[in-house]
């Protein structure tokens, strides 16, 4: 694939951030990248390694010491309706029922009158599969279902790209694989320019274009992999029983090992500098 | 053998059972009362039985304008009240929104909130006399502070995910402290209220004992100096019925509009 066309553009990404103490952690090394509309780019890497940060830096939601990010050719400057965002942590609104969670993600839109966002909230709770579910409120349904709720939000409001962090990190397996599977069919039909960050390989091979492998902190891209040179065919969660999956999954644990190894060092470094230096 | 539910650590709860407890208990207590009065441990002048207490009540109420009395002390505390939480609110959700109001705010809201209102008390009646103004500036004073404080608290703790939520949906700031925080926050706000509303009584009784020509405070008072122990006791029993009334009345509408927690 040529992604010249870029879409969504981050050239010479840095950031640190500064403790209390004035020490400062490199977090994000010189990172730049393309990415073409519609394309489904998955940020791969150790936990805490900063590819959460980057993902927020698109987002706007943090600013970065230096470099620029460009969507459709505008600068990033904040957080706005451009740039949806799926949390980890649970954020559908407890007082709000299922339906009126996903037509909360049209409130702010000008764009459509009343009646269509009423149209466009029942189009993305019919793709999430919770139609019937539609008068619960949030409290009385599962983990699995409130990342759903929050996948239809994010899309009601109907953002240029959509980014991941994490979203399935606190379910348990078997839901996490039939949310994987789902959200693949979404991206189908939507063709949504997607940034996912997980640490998880398999999932990451399961759903991505492109991967983005990361070095431990600070992040920087170790190698990028275009999962459609290793897996043939049309993509859907049976993938994950193919002998490509498997040797494209063991080339990238075998890269991953020396970065999580590192990233365990920094965290125990860390905790030795901390007690010593009496924060503890 | 297996404990009973009710000796159980932590043991399940049945709204029944703690009705019919909560119904013994105070039985037990005003029979306890009334046994101790009745065996005059101490005088009848001095501990007068719960029979008496009510008859005193009933006169207050028949002919003496005790019921001016309540109106007039339940009037001060709610307009106080009400002030107090219109102000603080806002205030609170303010402070803990943008961190200039919070850092010029903090430090003095703390301090203020450590005056005890009682020594506030003969200040604010050479401020404002011994009128209506002076009563609404005691609890004010007594609930604002600590109110702005509770409130600041709540809003800080409204899930960081939720507000930036509400910045990838296109909301603009002030969208998302009234349709994100504060409505995250409410159910927060009524049980804080609910909890002011207890110590503005306190308050109230303080202030129109210290000056006051009418209210509960001033009418227990006024049996204070003729010893009235019976009109003493029923002024202080009266307080807390409407207390206790008003906290349930609170609760259960806690529950009936947040039926989704």
């Amino acid at each position: 694939m040529n992604h010249s066309d870029s879409f969504l553009k981050l050239s010479g990404i840095r950031k640190s951030f500064v403790s209390d103490e004035g020490e400062i952690t490199p977090v994000i090394d010189n990172v730049s990248m393309n990415v073409s509309a519609g394309e489904f780019v998955v940020f791969l890497g150790p936990s805490g390694c900063g590819k959460t940060t980057l993902m927020r830096i698109v987002g706007g939601l943090e600013t970065c010491d230096s470099g620029e990010v460009l969507l459709g050719g505008e600068k990033v400057v904040g957080p706005d309706r451009k740039k949806g965002m799926v949390f980890q942590a649970y954020t559908s609104f407890p007082w709000l029922t299922v339906f009126d969670n996903v037509r909360f993600g049209t409130r702010y839109r000008n764009d459509i009158g009343k009646k269509e966002k009423e149209n466009v909230a029942s189009h993305y709770m019919q793709l999430v599969g919770l139609k019937e579910f539609s008068g619960y409120y949030v409290n009385r349904i599962s983990g699995g279902m409130r990342q759903r709720v929050a996948i239809a939000r994010t899309l009601a409001a109907d953002p240029d790209v959509l980014l991941m962090d994490e979203p399935f990190g606190a379910l348990d397996a078997q839901t996490r694989e039939f949310l994987q599977g789902q959200l693949l069919d979404i991206n189908k039909r939507e063709r949504k320019t997607t940034i996912f960050v997980t640490h998880d390989v398999d999932e990451s091979i399961v759903l991505a274009d492109r991967i983005f492998i990361f070095s431990a902190r600070p992040a920087g891209v170790i190698e990028i992999i275009e999962v459609s040179q290793h897996l043939a065919g049309n993509r859907d969660i049976s993938v994950k029983e193919t002998q490509s999956f498997f040797e494209l999954r063991n080339h990238i644990r075998d890269l991953m090992r020396d970065e999580a190894q590192r990233t365990r060092e920094l965290a125990e470094q860390e905790i030795i500098q901390s007690v010593e230096g009496g924060r503890l | 053998m297996k404990n009973h539910w009710l000796f159980t650590y932590r043991g399940k709860s049945s709204t029944r059972a703690d009705a019919v407890l909560a119904v013994l208990a105070f039985v037990g207590l005003i029979g306890f009362w009334y046994s101790v009065a009745e065996l005059e441990v101490v005088s009848q002048r001095f501990l007068p039985n719960p029979w008496k207490v009510l008859t005193a009540l009933y006169t207050m109420l028949v002919d003496y304008g005790f019921l001016e009395d309540i109106w007039i002390s339940v009037a001060r505390v709610w307009g106080a009240f009400l002030m107090s939480a219109i102000m603080a609110i806002p205030i609170g959700i303010w402070m803990s929104s943008y961190r200039i109001v919070g850092a010029l705010t903090e430090p003095i809201v703390d301090f203020i909130r450590y005056l005890p209102v009682p020594a506030l008390v003969p200040l604010l009646i050479i401020w404002f006399g011994i009128g209506e103004s002076s009563k609404i500036a005691v609890l004010w004073m007594g609930t604002f502070f600590q109110l702005v404080l509770l409130i600041g608290d709540d809003t800080k703790r409204v899930p960081k995910e939720f507000i930036e939520t509400g910045f990838t949906v296109g909301a603009q700031p002030r969208q998302i402290t009234w349709h994100i925080v504060f409505r995250s926050m409410l159910p927060n706000i009524v049980d804080n209220l609910r909890i002011t509303l207890g110590w503005c009584w306190t308050y109230i009784i303080i202030a129109e004992i210290v000056a006051s020509n009418a209210g509960i405070g001033h009418a227990i008072w006024s049996a204070r100096r003729f010893v009235k122990t019976p009109e003493v006791m029923a002024g202080i029993l009266t307080v807390g019925v409407i207390g206790l009334l008003t906290d349930q009345i609170i609760r259960y509408a806690h529950r009936r509009w947040f039926r989704y927690l």
